[in-house]
């Protein structure tokens, strides 16, 4: 096959390039876990190419030049056609819509076939290569993994350049050029035809890329139907698609109190992939009182003068203006979106008086876990902005790491404080209870651990009709502070929840509930019987941990009859929609895998030598490696402090070095032994790995991020390595006793790829990540102990 | 027993005319009497206005469901309990003056203006609102009032109102429309995802004071006491 390394690196670029675009493109128009649902499904094309060469083999290997060249253009047609299709109204579906409009399910459905083409195509090619040129799979697998490894970083990098639907252009384009270059010297004509074709396409969508249409669910989408309201200013960033919106309708003051009689000024509001990020209020260094004074956000001011803030996701700088207001003399704004502090810095400098130049303002662009492991200061005050959104965010978060929220990092917090300094969480009041119950729970675990006795002389909390606010201090409060306190609520219409002295009758004064429940929860979590509470309830409320760190994930599959006693079928979903579509996705990857991995078995036989163990071990390796992968992509999203730089690293990282080794497996003989011995080392280093990653990282986290790029690749280079190795090596096993099983091999592995991407997010909420290494190294000692059944490894 | 024959009677006057009054009525008796709404203004309204000229064609058949439904632009027209209950919160009655933020498909403005003939309703929405105007105007209830518009600022040349109620609810109440409250008057506002609101919230002004109270549709029993 001509130029079959070159062609074979480009089309892994474009693949894997648009994998990453798709995930952009649905975290806009939908939601992310919907991107991922979308997406896994439609990653099975590469499942589905196994089983097509499988049944098709002799035909297809016949035609292999012509056929690879021509499913590379294919991939990139179906590339750039995916754009305006996806947003055509036969192909378009609202994720809250599935549930109520059968035509939305019909659309969903469309979605998967029209985004599955390109990687059936794209793998196709892939597969037949491997297949036709086993002999060289080391090479070509070395070509495949470092084009994957290229095609990451690169679109990560693009993505902050360009919009995402000009990255559909970009990845379309390498597709084709990847055809062009392994077009055959024979019956070249159909495949220019096409790849004009293919240009033509490009070029009409390219003229005038069509607008994504968000769901109509998005803020951004209801934010923009009042008349007037329009979009101002539209930027790519490394962390998403940046917007400012500018309405005469748009307000921001979170369960404001009813005594209030001035007017809420209208504000510019920043949403970031669809989803509201903050909003931009007026604010004068003149200014002697702010509109947050008139939220419970305000009790830490109403009882201290807080002289040293840190601000924690800092977003577009309100909580840091109320700080200053209030007269602190530092404040520490962090804030990990770059595109939204060169906002607050420049264009809107002149609405919020250059707030972030301000002399006593320092701004950290880091994750907040990340600055709190390498802060060494004190402060008066840490203030966590409000969680949770009003009326709720339906779980739309739930696997979303949110280390701020951990009990690790609230015990770095407690550490970071001052003799009299203060922690200040807020939270929305939801219905049923979850967030102020799992925040509570979290602070009271944390000082028992730290060695607070008495917690109700350190915790008090504040409710509104909205919204709830605790502050946690390191010394007790003080007679003075908490009749503060009650002056706070009385003039702002609250009611304290929680006081060293509080009596029943005054937590419900001005704002009444319907029942005790809430007053029930957080006088157990404050116990010692809190255990009842966190075993019994309907939700999740156990604190998060850096081990699970998701503190928006509050489903319990035991509960799920009850809850849907209560709300009925139809409703319940949308209590915690995010985790219950990450295990639909995995059920329905488990069936459609199923289906592709048995039935190539009617054409190359149900029985037959190897076969256990071609499923075992590809099947292994393929979810053994996504294992590996989302574990270190989290691991690092702390190290780093910005998601996207893990995701390059590891992504990067991992593949180019296991390209590295898929490249030196060729100096292996594939023998059962050396099959088994690779696979062993791998168990050997993510054992290791489950056990001293964290701490090690923890240790090195303070150093420049130079050094620690490179830390970060010796620890994901050996590895990687090690793990290049078992695949090519495993072809050429079997490629050498039957060649029929390649294209089947090929198949399972894509599937397990894809299934084990899902199983491993669920293991993940389920048991954490030191468990997920440890079920990732099984999977690597499943592929290895599969050659030690003799009837499976001996010779023919 | 009253509320009941009531029902009936409403019932059976229309039975001739309106093919969905059987469902309507099912409606009433198993999803709004059943879980506890007694107040007979309330049940006969809810019994008269034909909820299925306020969904989409689309949702026609799923009108009478015990769910919310989609009406376009995001937005949703609330489960028919949720419906009655915020209207009995209201205490609506002849001669009341009503307000409501967020006019949405109309169908509460329907239900209000089966009671009372003062009603006044906002809709920020334009599609929205002229296409509820639309219907309210075809429907026969010419006496509801709507202006598009930001509901923040209320209606105040009709303020004070009896009673305000926001079915689009926001983080905030607007000052505006506690002070467009009469004194004594009632605030109605459900929180709440759009296809599943888990709790309403009462507003009340007596004087000065101004009080909240939450009113949980749903009741949890968490977990069980330690003996």
């Amino acid at each position: 096959m001509k130029r079959l390394h070159p062609s074979l690196l480009l089309i892994s670029i474009s693949i894997l390039a648009y994998q990453i675009i798709l995930m952009y493109t649905f975290s806009i128009t939908q939601w992310y876990h919907f991107a991922s649902m979308v997406i896994s499904i439609a990653l099975l094309g590469f499942g589905a190419s196994g089983t097509v060469i499988a049944l098709a083999r002799t035909w297809l290997l016949k035609h292999g030049e012509f056929v690879c060249s021509l499913s590379m253009v294919c991939s990139g047609i179906m590339m750039m056609l995916a754009l305006p299709l996806m947003q055509a109204d036969l192909f378009r579906f609202d994720s809250h819509l599935v549930l109520f409009e059968p035509h939305h399910v019909l659309s969903l459905v469309l979605t998967y076939l029209l985004l599955f083409t390109p990687f059936f195509f794209g793998a196709l090619s892939i597969g037949l290569i491997f297949v036709k040129e086993v002999k060289q799979i080391g090479s070509l697998y070395f070509a495949n993994l470092i084009g994957s490894g290229i095609g990451g970083v690169f679109t990560v990098g693009l993505s902050s350049l360009l919009f995402v639907q000009q990255l559909f252009v970009v990845s379309a384009s390498v597709a084709i050029v990847a055809g062009l270059l392994s077009m055959p010297r024979q019956n070249k004509r159909p495949i220019i035809v096409v790849v004009v074709l293919g240009l033509g396409v490009i070029g009409v969508i390219g003229v005038k890329l069509p607008p994504l249409q968000l769901s109509q669910y998005k803020s951004l989408s209801k934010s923009l139907l009042p008349p007037q309201s329009k979009i101002v200013s539209s930027e790519p960033t490394s962390h998403g698609l940046l917007q400012v919106v500018s309405s005469p309708t748009l307000r921001y003051a979170p369960g404001l109190s009813l005594s209030y009689q001035k007017e809420v000024p209208r504000q510019e509001t920043v949403f970031n992939n669809g989803d509201r990020y903050g909003a931009i209020i007026a604010w004068s260094r003149r200014d002697t009182n702010h509109l947050l004074d008139f939220t419970t956000l305000a009790l830490p001011y109403a009882i201290r003068q807080p002289a040293r803030v840190l601000d924690l996701f800092a977003a577009t700088g309100i909580s840091t203006a109320h700080a200053l207001t209030h007269g602190a003399r530092s404040v520490t704004a962090v804030e990990p979106h770059t595109g939204v502090i060169d906002l607050i810095r420049h264009e809107c400098a002149p609405l919020t008086d250059s707030l972030f130049h301000h002399p006593l303002v320092t701004v950290s662009n880091l994750d907040p876990r990340t600055h709190l492991m390498k802060d060494t200061s004190h402060y008066d005050l840490i203030q966590l902005p409000l969680i949770d959104a009003f009326g709720g965010t339906m779980g739309l978060f739930a696997l979303k790491e949110q280390y701020g929220m951990t009990k690790e990092a609230m015990r770095e917090m407690w550490n970071r404080l001052n003799a009299e300094g203060m922690i200040s969480i807020s939270t929305w009041m939801d219905f049923p209870l979850r967030n102020p119950i799992k925040a509570l729970a979290t602070i009271a675990e944390v000082l028992e651990e730290e060695g607070i006795v008495e917690l109700s002389n350190h915790i008090m909390a504040v409710r509104s009709w909205g919204t709830v606010t605790f502050v946690v201090s390191r010394s007790r409060f003080n007679p003075d502070e908490i009749a503060a306190a009650r002056e706070f609520c009385s003039s702002m219409l609250f009611d304290p929840a929680l006081l060293p002295d509080i009596a029943t009758r005054e937590r419900v004064l001005h704002n009444a509930m319907t029942d005790d429940t809430f007053f029930i929860l957080i006088d157990f979590i404050l116990s010692g019987h809190r255990e009842i509470v966190l075993d019994r309830y309907d939700f999740d409320i156990r604190p998060a941990t850096d081990e699970r760190p998701f503190f928006s994930q509050f489903l319990r599959w035991r509960t799920i009859p009850h809850l849907r006693e209560v709300y009925g079928d139809q409703a319940f979903p949308f209590l915690e929609i995010g985790y219950l579509v990450v295990v639909v996705t995995a059920l329905q990857l488990l069936v459609i895998s199923f289906l592709l991995i048995v039935l190539p078995l009617l054409k190359i036989g149900w029985r037959g030598r190897h076969k256990g163990w071609t499923l075992f071990y590809f099947g292994a390796l393929g979810a053994g490696f996504m294992f590996v992968e989302i574990v270190l992509i989290n691991r690092f999203t702390l190290y780093f402090g910005q998601p996207i730089h893990a995701a390059a690293a590891v992504l990067s990282g991992l593949l180019v070095c296991a390209g590295i080794g898929s490249y030196a497996s060729a100096r292996f003989a594939p023998t059962p032994k050396n099959l088994r011995t690779t696979t062993l080392v791998v168990v050997a280093l993510l054992l290791a790995y489950a056990f001293f990653l964290m701490p090690f990282l923890e240790a090195t986290l303070s150093l420049p991020f130079g050094l620690k790029i490179l830390t970060a690749l010796a620890f994901i280079a050996p590895l990687g390595f090690v793990m290049g190795i078992p695949f090519p090596l495993g072809l050429r096993f079997l490629g050498g006793r039957s060649e029929a099983q390649l294209p089947w091999a090929w198949g399972i592995n894509g599937c397990l790829s894809v299934v084990g991407t899902a199983l491993a997010l669920i293991a993940a909420v389920e048991l954490g990540f030191v468990l997920v290494t440890i079920i990732a190294a099984g999977l690597y000692g499943l592929a290895s102990l599969s050659n030690t059944i003799p009837r499976w490894s001996r010779q023919p | 027993m009253i509320s009941s024959l009531i029902i009936l009677l409403v019932a059976l006057v229309q039975t001739q005319t309106d093919p969905f009054h059987r469902e309507r009525d099912l409606m009433v008796r198993t999803q709004i009497i059943a879980r506890g709404v007694r107040d007979t203004t309330t049940l006969r309204a809810m019994q008269t206005v034909p909820r299925h000229q306020f969904v989409p064609a689309d949702q026609k058949r799923s009108a009478y469901d015990d769910s919310p439904l989609p009406i376009g632009y995001g937005q949703t027209i609330s489960q028919p309990y949720i419906v009655a209950y915020m209207t009995e919160l209201l205490r609506p009655s002849p001669g009341k003056r009503i307000l409501e933020i967020g006019t949405g498909s109309g169908y509460q403005a329907a239900v209000l203006a089966e009671i009372t003939d003062s009603i006044y309703t906002i809709e920020i929405i334009p599609q929205l609102g002229n296409a509820a105007a639309q219907r309210l105007k075809e429907l026969g209830y010419r006496h509801a009032s709507i202006k598009i518009g930001d509901g923040y600022y209320g209606w105040e040349e009709h303020a004070p109102f009896d009673a305000i109620i926001v079915t689009a609810a926001a983080e905030f109440i607007p000052p505006p429309l506690i002070s467009q409250l009469k004194d004594g008057g009632r605030m109605v506002i459900p929180v709440g995802s759009p296809f599943l609101v888990q709790q309403l919230m009462l507003v009340e002004k007596r004087g000065n004071q101004i009080s909240t109270r939450s009113v949980m549709t749903v009741r949890f029993v968490p977990f069980t006491r330690a003996k």
